[in-house]
C-alpha cells in the first residue's frame, strides 16, 4: 500500500509539470503580450515592462525560471489585481468554491444514494421509472439552463432566495448555487447506485445475509450498500473534474467570488501568474483527490489491493 | 417433454466462413433435457423456432439486425431516436422551410418599428395571437424559432465533427497500441493515463482565450480541434481492450498467414470488429461534447457572433431572464431535450449492441 502511494505521488509531480508546461506554452505561443492593448505603449515604457518581467531572456531561461517558481509554490503577483499575490487570491477565493462544491457533493450523495437505492429495491416499479427519467433529465439539462430557471422561479417570482450574491456559508445565498451545481451529480450518483445495487442484490453474499435471517434493512444497509456503492466511489474522480467545470458556471451565474470566476477573469486578462497559479493548484487538488479515491477503493473492496 | 424434437435440428448446415468477419460460432447442438430460453432477447423469433421444430433451415440473423430488433423493443431508445431524428431534420431543413412559409430568416430584423422588440411566443406586435413566432423573438425582433433551428445546426455539427475527430484519433491510437502490445503499448497507454489526469477543460479555456480567433469561422474550427483532441482518450482505451482480446483469434492468424500487411490487418480485420462498443461510446460522446461546447459558449469562449449555437443563444437569454424568459427557456429546453434523447439513444444502443453490458 505504502509503495503504491509513493509511486502515485511520484507520478503526480511530472503530471503537474506537463500541465504547467502546456499552459505556459499556450500563453506564450499566443500572439501578442499581456501589456498589448488598443493603444501602443511608448517604447521606453515597453522596454521597462519587458525588463521587469524578464521578457528579453531566451525562452528556456524564462521557462526554467517560471518552473522554478511554480515548484516552490511561489507564483508571484497578479498582473491585473495589482499588489495582490496569486497565493492571496487563491486563499481568498478557495473557501467560496470549496464550500459550494463540498455542499453540492454532499447533497448529491445523500439524495443520489437514497433515490438510487429505492429505485433498485423497487426495480421496474413506477418509482424506478420516474426517478430514472428524472435522473436522465438531470444529466441532460445543462446547469446554466437549470440555474436561471431556478432563479426565475425562486427569486424573481416567489422572492424567496437572492438571485445572486455571496453572504458566506450559513446564509440563503448558498442554496441556489448548491442545488444548481449538485443536480448533475445527483443524477449520476442515482444511476450508478441503482446499477451497483441491482448487481449486488443478486449476489451470493447478499443471499447468505438474507438466509441468516437478517432484516431487510440490515441486509441493505450493512451488506448491499457497501458493495453497491463501489461505482459511486470510483465516480468521485470524474465527479471532481465535473465539479471544476460546474463551479466555474455556477460562480459566473450567481456572481460568487470563487476560484473559477477568478480563473475565467485571469484567462480573459491574460494574467499569466494567476492562470499558472490556479491551474497548478487545481491540478494538485485533482491528483490528490484521485489518489485518495483509489486508496478508499482499496479499503472498500478487499479484492483490489495494490 | 422428452418426445419433442430438438429445437434446432442437428442437420443444420454449417454457416459459411466470412473472410474478414468473426469466426463462425460452433453449431449449437442441444442435448436432451437442455432448457432453451426463447425469450425476447434471443435472436431467433418464435416463427423461426417453430420452423426449426419442423426441421427446417433457420435463417441466421446478423449482429446488426439482431441489435436493431432489440433497439426497437426499447421504448425509451425509440423515443430518443425519434426526437434526435426530428430535431436533426428540423435543424437542417427548418430555416429553409421557415423562409419559404413566412419569409423570415434567422438574421431578419423587422423594419416595422412596432416589431422591433422581444415578442413572447405566439404573439403579434399588437399583442394578439399569431402563429408567426412560435418561440417569440429576441431583442432585435429576430424570429427565435429560426435562430434556435439554425443554432441546432451549429451545436449538432460541433457534436458530430468533434466526435468524428475523437473517433479517428481514438480508434487508430487504441488499435495500434493493442495490436503491437509490449513496450509500445505500455508507453502509449501511460501517456493516455497522464492525459487522463489533466484538467483538460482548464487547458481548453486557456487555449480558446489565448488564441481567440478574429473570425467566427476560425473560432469554430478552433473549437472542433480543441474538443476533438481531448475526447479520444476513453475511445482509445475501449478499442485497445477490444483489439487485445481479438488479436489472438484465428481469423487474425489466418489473415497473417495469407500475407495480409499489418496496417491492413489492423484497419480491415480488427477495427471493424470493434465497431459495436465504438458506436455506443460515440453516441454517448456527442451529448457530452455538445454540453462542453455550450459550457464554453456560456463562458464566452465558444462560437462567436454572427454564428450562434444553442449554448450562445441560451447565454443571450440569461441576460434577459427577468423580462423575456422565453429567450432562455426556448433554446435551453431544445438543447436539454436533444441531449436527453441522445443519452437515451446511447443507452439503448449499448443495451442492444452489447447485452452483457446491460445494467439490468
Amino acid at each position: 500500500m505504502l509503495r503504491f502511494i509513493i509511486r502515485r505521488l511520484l507520478i503526480t509531480i511530472p503530471t503537474i509539470i506537463v500541465v504547467i508546461t502546456i499552459t505556459w506554452g499556450l500563453i506564450r505561443l499566443a500572439p501578442g503580450n499581456f501589456y498589448t492593448g488598443d493603444k501602443a505603449l511608448p517604447e521606453a515604457i515597453e522596454q521597462n515592462i519587458r525588463e521587469k518581467y524578464g521578457l528579453d531572456e531566451t525562452w528556456h531561461q524564462q521557462y526554467l525560471r517560471t518552473m522554478g517558481h511554480v515548484l516552490r509554490l511561489d507564483f508571484g503577483t497578479s498582473l491585473k489585481y495589482e499588489g495582490q499575490s496569486v497565493n492571496t487570491i487563491i486563499a481568498r477565493s478557495l473557501p467560496v468554491s470549496a464550500t459550494v462544491g463540498i455542499l453540492a457533493y454532499l447533497l448529491a450523495l445523500a439524495v443520489g444514494i437514497t433515490v438510487g437505492s429505492i429505485a433498485a429495491l423497487k426495480q421496474n416499479s413506477k418509482w424506478d421509472y420516474a426517478s430514472m427519467t428524472l435522473a436522465m433529465l438531470g444529466i441532460s439539462i445543462p446547469n446554466f439552463v437549470l440555474g436561471p430557471i431556478l432563479v426565475l422561479f425562486f427569486s424573481l417570482t416567489l422572492y424567496w432566495l437572492p438571485p445572486s450574491r455571496w453572504d458566506g456559508f450559513p446564509s440563503k445565498s448558498v442554496i441556489l448555487p448548491v442545488i444548481t451545481l449538485s443536480a448533475i451529480y445527483m443524477s449520476y450518483i442515482a444511476r450508478l447506485t441503482r446499477a451497483g445495487m441491482l448487481e449486488v442484490l443478486r449476489s451470493d453474499y447478499v443471499r447468505t445475509a438474507r438466509s441468516k435471517g437478517l432484516s431487510e434493512t440490515q441486509v441493505v444497509i450493512r451488506h448491499a450498500l457497501r458493495g453497491g456503492l463501489l461505482p459511486v466511489v470510483s465516480y468521485t474522480g470524474p465527479a471532481l473534474a465535473f465539479l471544476l467545470t460546474g463551479t466555474v458556471v455556477v460562480e459566473r451565474l450567481f456572481a460568487l467570488p470563487g476560484l473559477g470566476n477568478y480563473f475565467i477573469q485571469a484567462s480573459l486578462n491574460r494574467d499569466e501568474p494567476l492562470i499558472l497559479g490556479i491551474v497548478a493548484f487545481i491540478s494538485m487538488t485533482l491528483l490528490t483527490m484521485n489518489l485518495l479515491v483509489d486508496i478508499a477503493y482499496g479499503y472498500l473492496d478487499p479484492r483490489i489491493r495494490h | 417433454m422428452d418426445d419433442k424434437p430438438p429445437l434446432i435440428s442437428p442437420q443444420k448446415p454449417e454457416p459459411a466462413f466470412t473472410p474478414s468477419g468473426t469466426p463462425p460460432a460452433p453449431p449449437i447442438r442441444p442435448r436432451e433435457g437442455d432448457v432453451i430460453h426463447t425469450g425476447p432477447e434471443l435472436a431467433v423469433g418464435e416463427a423461426d423456432v417453430r420452423s426449426a421444430e419442423r426441421g427446417e433451415f433457420v435463417a441466421g440473423t446478423s449482429l446488426w439486425r439482431d441489435a436493431w430488433r432489440r433497439l426497437l423493443k426499447n421504448r425509451l431508445a425509440v423515443f430518443g431516436m425519434v426526437i434526435v431524428a426530428t430535431i436533426t431534420l428540423g435543424s437542417v431543413t427548418g430555416p429553409f422551410v421557415i423562409k419559404q412559409v413566412t419569409g423570415l430568416t434567422p438574421d431578419y430584423i423587422p423594419t416595422n418599428i412596432a416589431a422591433l422588440k422581444s415578442l413572447p411566443p405566439f404573439t403579434a406586435p399588437d399583442g394578439s395571437f399569431s402563429w408567426l413566432h412560435p418561440m417569440g423573438t429576441d431583442n432585435q425582433g429576430r424570429d427565435l424559432l429560426a435562430r434556435v433551428l439554425q443554432g441546432g445546426q451549429i451545436s449538432l455539427m460541433v457534436g458530430v465533427i468533434a466526435t468524428l475527430m475523437s473517433l479517428i484519433i481514438g480508434v487508430s491510437y487504441g488499435a495500434v497500441a493493442g495490436y503491437f502490445g509490449g513496450r509500445l503499448d505500455s508507453v502509449m497507454m501511460r501517456l493516455v493515463d497522464v492525459l487522463y489526469s489533466l484538467p483538460y477543460i482548464i487547458i481548453i479555456i486557456v487555449l480558446l482565450s489565448m488564441f481567440r480567433s478574429q473570425t467566427a469561422r476560425g473560432q469554430l474550427i478552433l473549437l472542433f480541434l480543441a474538443l476533438g483532441s481531448v475526447s479520444w482518450l476513453t475511445m482509445a482505451r475501449i478499442v485497445r481492450g477490444q483489439v487485445l482480446s481479438l488479436k489472438n483469434q484465428e481469423f487474425v492468424l489466418a489473415a497473417r498467414a495469407t500475407g495480409v500487411s499489418t496496417p491492413r490487418i489492423i484497419f480491415r480485420h480488427l477495427v471493424p470488429n470493434t465497431i459495436g462498443p465504438v458506436i455506443v461510446y460515440a453516441t454517448l460522446t456527442i451529448p457530452t461534447i455538445m454540453l462542453t461546447e455550450a459550457f464554453l459558449s456560456f463562458l464566452g469562449f465558444g462560437v462567436q457572433p454572427p454564428i450562434a449555437s444553442w449554448g450562445s443563444l441560451t447565454t443571450d437569454g440569461i441576460q434577459n431572464i427577468a423580462i423575456f424568459p422565453w429567450q432562455l427557456i426556448c433554446p435551453g429546453l431544445t438543447m436539454g431535450l436533444t441531449l436527453f434523447a441522445l443519452n437515451f439513444l446511447g443507452d439503448g444502443l449499448r443495451d442492444a449492441l452489447d447485452p452483457q453490458m446491460r445494467k439490468f
